[in-house]
C-alpha cells in the first residue's frame, strides 16, 4: 500500500516501481476514485429524487387548503351536509330493498310499496340540495370571497326551508317506521319465509324484520344530529391545517375530474394496495419460504440444480406479460372456478367480475415468489455449518435439524426476505393496473374473507392511471406526487426494517 | 490492413447517413394524441389513408384520454389534440396561461351507446334508470324490474377519468352527478366491451363504433336505438360531437390533415368505422 520508496541510496532495494501520476493520482488512487465516485453518485440520485419528490408533493397541502377554503365558503359543505343525508337515507332504502328481496316473491306486493314510499320521503329533500347546489356552483365560479359569501347569504337564508324539510322527512320516516311494525306482525311472509331453505326458516326472518325496525328507529334518532350538525355551519370558519392532512391520509373519497368537488384521500387507495399485497403474501410466503427450505436443505444436487434456476426465471418475465395473461386467462379461469357448485361454501365465491383483487394478488405472488426464495435460500445457507454438524453429531435427524435448527437461527433473514418480498409487491403498477379492477372505494369488509374477491385500486395503479391527464403545478398533478411520497415512504420503511432485522440478529460467523 | 478494412465499411456508412440525415429533412412528424374514442379506430385509419396520398409524413398516435390529448396540446407535446369532450374553462385558463389557445373543429358526432351482456332481458332503460344505475341510487338487477333471471348486483363498468367520453356522459346522462363509487374504471372502449360481455351482471357505455361486438347487446333509451339516424336527428339523448383541438388556427401539416379529414374522403372513412359523418 504505502509508495514512498525508502531512500534511494538504500542498497538493499533492487526492484523500483515506477509511478505514474494523473492529476495528482497514482492508478490505484485513480480506480478507488472512479468508483468511490460510482456510489457517490448513487447516493446523490437518492437523495435528488427523495427532495425533487418532496418539493412536488408538499405543495399539495397549500393549494388544498385554499380549494376547502372555497369550498366551505361557496355553501358546497353545507350542501354535501344535506347530500349526505339523502345518501344516507337510499343506504337504508336499499337494507330495506334487500330483505325484501331475500324474502322471496311473496313479500314483493306490500313491501314493494312501502319501498316505493320510503324513497319518495327523501325526494324533497333531494330537490331542495339541488336547488341550493345550483347556488353553491355559482358562488364557487366567482373570483373573490367577499362576492362567494354574498352569495352564500342566500344558502343561509335558506335554513328555515331546510329545518322543515328535516322536519317532515322525520315525520314521515316515523310513520313509516311504525308501519313496518306492523307489517312485520301481519305479513304472513314475514312469519313463514315463504321459499326461504330451512336453515333459514320462520325464527331467523322474524329477527331479521326485528333488526330492520331498530335501524329505521336509529335513524329516526339520528335525524336531529344531522339537521344540528347543519345549524351550527358556518361559511366564515377557517380551515386547519390538520383538518386538511387529515383528509389526504384518512380521506375515505378519491375523487377527480368531478364537476362539484374532488376530493383527495388516500385511503381507498392505501386499502387496496395492502389486500392486494395480503392476498399476495399469503400464496408467496408458503411457496417462497418452503422452496427455499427444501431447495436449501432436503434437495438432492440434481433437483436443486433443476429447481432453483427456474424459480429464478419467474423474475424475468416482464409484469406487463404477467398483467396481460391475468387478463385474458387467469381472470376468467378463477371466475369459472368460483362458479362450481360444490366450491360455493369458500367465503366470496361465486363473484361476477373477471379483474378483482384475488386475480392480481396471485399474479403479484408470482412475482414475489422469487425474491423470497432467492433471500430466503441466501439465510438458509448462511447458516453456519457447525450448527448442523453439531446438531447432526448430538444425534437429531435431518428433518428435526433443518425444523428444529436451521430454520429458527435464519429466521431474521426469513422476515427480511418476507418484508423484501412486500416491498417489492407493494410497488407493483403494471399487473394491478390491468388486473385489479380499478375501483376506487374502500374494500367492504363485512363481508369478510368475500372481501377479496372485490376489485379494488392501488396507490400504483392510480398514478400510472392518472399521471397522462394531469397538468403539471396543478392540486391533482400534487396529489399524485403525495400518494408516490407515501409509497416511496413505505418502500424505504419496509427495507430499512429488513435491513436492520438482517443485522441485528445476524449471527457470528464460526 | 485497417485501411481496407474501412475501406469497406465505406459505402455502409455513408448510406445509413444519407438515410439519417434524408428522413430527417423531408419527413414532417404528426403528433397527435387524446381521446381513445377517436384514437382507437377512427385517427389511425384516416392517418394511413393519409400516408397512402403524402408518404413522407409520419404519425404518432397515442390514444390515453381527451384530458390527455388537451394537457399535452397545451404542454407542447402534441400537434393537434383528439377531444371527445369540449375543453372546460379551466383547461381553456391553463393553456393561456402558457400562451397555447384551444381551438376545437369538430370532425364527427358520436353516439354513447349502452350495453350490457347479451344474456341480460332488459332491452330499454329511461334517462332516470340510467342515472340510478350509474350514480350508485340502485345496486341490483332486480330493483330494475327485469325479472328473476337477472337478479344480481350490477357490475358497472366505466371509463377512466382521463377519457372524455366519461366527462361527456356525466353530463349528459347523471346531471353531472358523481359516478358510483363501485364502479370499475377501465381504459378504453374495447375493454368495456370486453367485461360486459364476459360478466352476465355488466353494464357500460361506448362509443357507436364499438357496438357491433359479439357477446353485448345495445340497450335503447326510451324507445330509442343507437344510431346514425338516430344522432343526426337528434333524437339519441346522448349524442355529442368529438373534435380535434389545436393550438389556435391550425397550420402546415396539421392543416392540411384536418382538411382530409373534413374532405369527401375522409368523412366516408367515419362513416365506414361506425361514427356520423359531419355533413
Amino acid at each position: 500500500m504505502p509508495h514512498r520508496l525508502p531512500s534511494e541510496n538504500s542498497p538493499d532495494f533492487s526492484i523500483r516501481q515506477r509511478h505514474r501520476r494523473i492529476f495528482g493520482l497514482t492508478r490505484e488512487d485513480a480506480i478507488r476514485a472512479f468508483f468511490g465516485g460510482h456510489a457517490v453518485v448513487a447516493v446523490v440520485v437518492l437523495a435528488l429524487i427523495t427532495l425533487f419528490l418532496f418539493r412536488e408533493g408538499i405543495g399539495f397541502f397549500a393549494q388544498q387548503r385554499e380549494s376547502f377554503t372555497r369550498y366551505r365558503q361557496s355553501g358546497q359543505e353545507l350542501v354535501d351536509l344535506l347530500r349526505e343525508q339523502d345518501r344516507a337515507h337510499a343506504a337504508l332504502g336499499r337494507e330495506l330493498g334487500e330483505l325484501r328481496l331475500r324474502m322471496g316473491a311473496a313479500g314483493a306486493a306490500e313491501f314493494a310499496d312501502y319501498e316505493e314510499r320510503f324513497a319518495d320521503a327523501a325526494l324533497p329533500l333531494r330537490e331542495l340540495a339541488g336547488e341550493l347546489g345550483d347556488i353553491a356552483l355559482e358562488a364557487k365560479e366567482s373570483a373573490t370571497a367577499a362576492t362567494r359569501l354574498e352569495t352564500v347569504a342566500q344558502l343561509v337564508a335558506q335554513y328555515p326551508q331546510i329545518e322543515k324539510t328535516f322536519v317532515e322527512l322525520a315525520a314521515e320516516v316515523n310513520t313509516l317506521a311504525a308501519e313496518w311494525g306492523k307489517l312485520t306482525e301481519a305479513s304472513p311472509a314475514a312469519n313463514l319465509g315463504a321459499g326461504a331453505a330451512p336453515k333459514n326458516g320462520p325464527p331467523a326472518r322474524a329477527r331479521e324484520m326485528v333488526y330492520a325496525q331498530k335501524r329505521l328507529r336509529a335513524y329516526v334518532a339520528a335525524l336531529p344530529v344531522a339537521l344540528e350538525e347543519i345549524r351550527s355551519w358556518s361559511a366564515t370558519r377557517p380551515v386547519s391545517q390538520w383538518q386538511v392532512v387529515k383528509s389526504f391520509f384518512f380521506g375515505p373519497q378519491w375523487l377527480t375530474a368531478s364537476f362539484w368537488q374532488d376530493f383527495y384521500g388516500v385511503v381507498p387507495l392505501f386499502t387496496g394496495s395492502l389486500l392486494v399485497s395480503a392476498i399476495a403474501l399469503c400464496l408467496a410466503v408458503p411457496l417462497g419460504l418452503g422452496a427455499a427450505v427444501y431447495v436449501s436443505q432436503i434437495a438432492t444436487a440434481r433437483e436443486r440444480r433443476l429447481i432453483k434456476p427456474v424459480i429464478e426465471f419467474i423474475a424475468a418475465i416482464p409484469s406487463v406479460v404477467l398483467g396481460l395473461f391475468g387478463i385474458v386467462v387467469l381472470g376468467q379461469l378463477l371466475r369459472s372456478l368460483s362458479q362450481v357448485p360444490w366450491l360455493a361454501w369458500v367465503p366470496g365465491f361465486p363473484y361476477a367480475e373477471r379483474l378483482n383483487a384475488l386475480t392480481a394478488g396471485c399474479l403479484l405472488a408470482l412475482i414475489a415468489v422469487p425474491t423470497i426464495f432467492t433471500l430466503a435460500e441466501d439465510a438458509l445457507g448462511n447458516v453456519p455449518r457447525a450448527f448442523k454438524e453439531g446438531s447432526c453429531a448430538l444425534g437429531a435427524s435431518p428433518m428435526q435439524t433443518t425444523w428444529r435448527v436451521i430454520v429458527p437461527s435464519s429466521l431474521s433473514g426469513l422476515c427480511s426476505a418476507v418484508l423484501l418480498g412486500l416491498g417489492r409487491v407493494i410497488g407493483e403498477t403494471m399487473v394491478v393496473l390491468l388486473c385489479a379492477g380499478n375501483r376506487i372505494a374502500i374494500p367492504d369488509f363485512t363481508a369478510g374473507l368475500g372481501a377479496a374477491v372485490q376489485p379494488v385500486h392501488t396507490m400504483t395503479g392510480i398514478i400510472a392511471q392518472e399521471m397522462g391527464e394531469v397538468v403539471p403545478g396543478t392540486i391533482h398533478y400534487r396529489a399524485l406526487f403525495m400518494v408516490g411520497l407515501l409509497l416511496f415512504l413505505i418502500a424505504l420503511a419496509l427495507n430499512y426494517t429488513a435491513q436492520r432485522l438482517l443485522a441485528r440478529y445476524r449471527l457470528p460467523t464460526l | 490492413m485497417k485501411t481496407r478494412f474501412l475501406h469497406g465499411l465505406r459505402p455502409i456508412i455513408t448510406t445509413g447517413l444519407a438515410l439519417v440525415f434524408g428522413t430527417a429533412l423531408h419527413a414532417q412528424k404528426l403528433v397527435i394524441k387524446g381521446s381513445d374514442t377517436l384514437g382507437a379506430k377512427l385517427v389511425p385509419v384516416l392517418a394511413e389513408d393519409y400516408r397512402a396520398l403524402h408518404p413522407d409524413v409520419s404519425f404518432e398516435i397515442a390514444a390515453e384520454g381527451s384530458s390527455t390529448g388537451l394537457a399535452a396540446l397545451i404542454g407542447g407535446t402534441a400537434d393537434i389534440g383528439m377531444s371527445s369532450r369540449r375543453a372546460r374553462a379551466n383547461e381553456q385558463a391553463n393553456g393561456v396561461a402558457k400562451g397555447v389557445t384551444l381551438r376545437p373543429l369538430v370532425v364527427c358526432y358520436d353516439g354513447i351507446a349502452l350495453i350490457v351482456n347479451e344474456a341480460n332481458p332488459l332491452d330499454s332503460l329511461t334517462k332516470r334508470q340510467v342515472e340510478q344505475i350509474f350514480t350508485g341510487d340502485v345496486r341490483d338487477w332486480a330493483a330494475l324490474g327485469g325479472g328473476a333471471a337477472s337478479a344480481g348486483p350490477i357490475s358497472v363498468y366505466t371509463r377512466n377519468t382521463a377519457s372524455g367520453t366519461y366527462a361527456d356522459f356525466k353530463d349528459l346522462a347523471m346531471k353531472k352527478r358523481d359516478y358510483a363509487p363501485t364502479s370499475q374504471k377501465l381504459a378504453g372502449n374495447e375493454q368495456i366491451v370486453s367485461e360486459v360481455a364476459h360478466n352476465r351482471n355488466g353494464i357500460g357505455y361506448v362509443g357507436l363504433a364499438y357496438i357491433g361486438a359479439p357477446g353485448i347487446k345495445v340497450v335503447a333509451i326510451e324507445g330509442t336505438r343507437p344510431s346514425k339516424e338516430s344522432v343526426l336527428a337528434k333524437a339519441y339523448p346522448y349524442a355529442r360531437p368529438n373534435f380535434l383541438y389545436t393550438n389556435g388556427e391550425p397550420e402546415g401539416e396539421a392543416a392540411r390533415f384536418i382538411d382530409y379529414v373534413l374532405s369527401e374522403a375522409g368523412q366516408q372513412r367515419v362513416e365506414e368505422i361506425g361514427f356520423v359523418p359531419v355533413r
